[in-house]
């Protein structure tokens, strides 16, 4: 009797000490991502206002370096101390939603007043799904498509920019000027997701996808990719060069096309010194099949949290910050219901509304839990037939084999 | 007790805490971490396994497969042509460069001194420089090259297949080669000045005083050298990221770079796990070999 007494006192005094604290208590979720490491970016700006203008929930912000994300997040959620939300390059998602290590949110999101499925595009939409679930929200896009230096054109007598691949390499041979250091053209084919970022494309639009990519037509033009490198329209180094690379040398004149994406307009408008467009990623046939790569990255609330409650309440004010994104960040949202403010910069406002256009094609990489081995697949292939390991055909073919092994 | 204590100061016991200290550093630092690896190599490793010791076992799949891989051959190749031509590389240089600085001339202590900049430079600094140097259509080394008649069009150093696990042989017999010509130069110092004087009195030439003295004389210094040679060459990662990634299609590829490919790109652990493994067999092979070329001779 005297025990349960004494239980009961201290069960009270526990009961009061608990009851006390919830008056106090904030609910802390961490959120990781790669912004804010170098410059401001979007998810270290927008966690700083949502603890501004909330007391109960506080988020915890830490960046961390593209190189590094997947192998820390991957670190934390083995050891448990996985953070709440991350936010992930959008092939590296699927390695973690089908695995059952995002949290499923598309119930949360069919109650949602402010995060809707029909917002986003649906390249972007897919590489979030899985198995029919949603497990997280598409955070910016990004493709890619042709820019071409107008002065060059005109001077070979071009009027209008490429439409076919094999324009593409007609054109390139026409600008190549050796003797002033000018390539005909630029991209980048190196071994890397950039590379099956770049190249992935051609392959969707032949008809075939990352489950199948010895098509014809992708033979067809990895031959041409070839054959600009080999008669010198378009440097070696495109081997070896990511994008960002390839278009510096497109700005500083010594390439007359750079086949890249959005992010690389404001440094455009700043360092190249001639007028200069985009245009659609060519096809491969006259009027066939477009397509172009999907970027950007993806928000996911992870399996492992304690407030699930708390974490999509935090994804929604994200979320429901998307019109800033280009203006302030120069992302492009993944949804089709923000009309993009004009800039004023001529050149800048007629480039996005051409990949703006090029994203209606955006097919997402995978998603697939093994994207990173079925990209090397395909970049291995690339770049065993550009430098001759290989037949185009028979590089294909081999990437073809591996990947069966990987996709079943 | 006091007996106890005494031996712990001056004795047996002092001798063994020494030694136990050095085991257990060992053991924990290195020993744990070559057992697991090994362990992994034999399991499936995904991320809901990665913090635990005990997994799903593989058999030998996890050999197999980094076996049958397209690549295989060719990164096999690719090490071996890399951890040999730089080993020579840095031999050859490093001993000619000691030998030459082992001649008194005025400002000999100082350049030598100099060369050590080289090997205070981190990997990744190097490769960027280096990465300039060898660029393709803008590289130092290609403008030389080019004013001196010796070639037409410009070499891609990094993305031709022909050149690039050349471009990081390169770079790394310039890493390398401070650190062979200072252990030699050493080697070369400890060598007594009256052998030469006596040989020379005897009319031997330069070269085969060079035979006959300084090489048998250097014998264990040069096994050093060339082994620590063996295990820089095989541990060199930076210059990897730094100039070619291991591309153009594997081309430059070596089993270090391919193994961190697999663990920390590709995220397939066991694999990155199983081509160390490898790798440590061969370092293994090396090292008795080494051990057994000097175990006759007499240690001064």
């Amino acid at each position: 009797m005297q025990f349960t007494k004494l239980g009961l006192l201290a069960g009270l005094a526990l009961g009061a000490l608990v009851a006390a604290t919830p008056a106090m208590a904030q609910t802390v979720v961490k959120v990781w991502s790669i912004d804010g490491i170098d410059r401001p970016g979007i998810a270290d700006t927008f966690s700083k206002e949502f603890n501004e203008q909330n007391t109960d929930i506080q988020i915890e912000y830490r960046a961390i370096p593209f190189d590094d994300l997947v192998n820390e997040t991957l670190r934390a959620f083995a050891t448990g101390n996985a953070p709440d939300i991350v936010s992930f390059d959008n092939p590296d998602f699927a390695l973690f939603s089908s695995r059952g290590a995002m949290l499923d949110i598309t119930d949360r999101v069919k109650a949602s007043e402010i995060i809707g499925k029909a917002q986003y595009f649906e390249g972007p939409l897919n590489s979030v799904s899985w198995d029919g679930k949603l497990f997280g929200v598409p955070k910016y896009t990004d493709t890619i498509g042709v820019f071409y230096n107008k002065d060059m054109f005109a001077k070979a007598g071009i009027t209008e920019p490429p439409q076919t691949w094999a324009q593409f390499a007609e054109y390139a041979e026409k600008l190549t000027d050796t003797a002033n250091k000018v390539y005909g053209a630029t991209f980048s084919a190196k071994a890397g997701e950039e590379g099956t970022f770049q190249f992935l494309p051609i392959i969707q639009a032949s008809g075939g996808g990352y489950k199948e990519v010895n098509t014809a037509g992708a033979a067809e033009v990895l031959d041409l990719w070839k054959k600009m490198v080999d008669n010198g329209w378009a440097s070696k180094d495109v081997l070896t060069m990511g994008q960002w690379d390839s278009t510096g040398t497109f700005n500083s004149g010594n390439a007359a096309m750079a086949v890249s994406g959005p992010w690389e307009i404001d440094r455009m408008v700043e360092d190249a010194k001639f007028d200069w467009g985009v245009t659609l990623l060519p096809t491969i046939t006259e009027g066939g099949e477009r397509s172009s790569a999907l970027g950007g990255f993806d928000w996911g609330i992870m399996s492992t949290t304690q407030h699930p409650d708390e974490a999509f309440k935090v994804l929604e004010y994200y979320v429901s910050q998307d019109n800033r994104l280009f203006p302030e960040f120069g992302n492009l949202p993944a949804r089709g219901d923000i009309e993009l403010p004009v800039t004023g910069v001529e050149k800048k406002d007629a480039a996005l509304k051409v990949f703006q256009e090029q994203l209606q094609y955006a097919q997402p990489r995978g998603p697939h839990p093994e994207w990173q081995k079925i990209s090397k697949a395909i970049y291995d292939a690339m770049q065993a037939a550009m430098t001759g390991q290989m037949s185009a055909k028979d590089a294909l073919d081999q990437a073809q084999a591996t990947i069966k092994g990987i996709v079943g | 007790m006091a007996r106890f204590f005494n031996s712990m100061r001056d004795g047996i016991g002092f001798d063994l805490i020494l030694v136990g200290a050095a085991m257990v550093f060992l053991l924990a630092l290195a020993g744990l971490p070559l057992v697991y690896n090994i362990l992994m190599s034999f399991q499936q490793v995904d991320m809901f396994t990665l913090g635990d010791l005990f997994r799903p076992l593989a058999g030998l799949t996890n050999y197999v497969a980094v076996v049958n891989a397209p690549e295989f051959w060719l990164v096999t190749k690719n090490t071996l042509i890399f951890v040999f031509t730089s080993m020579a590389g840095q031999f050859v240089l490093g001993f000619s460069l000691a030998l030459f600085f082992a001649q008194n001339f005025p400002g000999a202590a100082t350049i030598r001194g100099l060369f050590l900049v080289s090997w205070v430079m981190p990997g990744l600094v190097v490769g960027a420089i280096w990465s300039w140097i060898l660029a393709g259509d803008f590289g130092v080394l290609n403008t030389i090259l080019k004013a001196m008649g010796i070639i037409e069009a410009p070499i891609f150093w990094k993305s031709d297949p022909n050149f690039s696990i050349w471009a990081v042989v390169i770079a790394n017999i310039w890493l390398g080669l401070a650190f062979n010509m200072l252990l030699l130069s050493v080697g070369l110092a400890a060598i007594p000045r009256d052998l030469y004087e006596a040989a020379e009195l005897d009319g031997a030439n330069a070269f085969q005083r060079f035979w006959t003295i300084t090489l048998p004389m250097m014998r264990s210094t040069i096994g050093a050298v060339l082994s620590l040679g063996l295990i820089g060459t095989l541990q060199q990662f930076d210059l990897f990221p730094a100039l070619t990634e291991g591309g153009p299609a594997n081309t430059s590829n070596v089993a270090g770079y391919w193994a961190w490919q697999m663990s920390f790109k590709l995220y397939d652990f066991a694999k990155g796990a199983t081509i160390s493994v490898m790798m440590f067999v061969l370092v293994l092979i090396a090292s008795v070999v080494y051990v057994r070329s000097t175990r006759h001779e007499v240690r001064g």
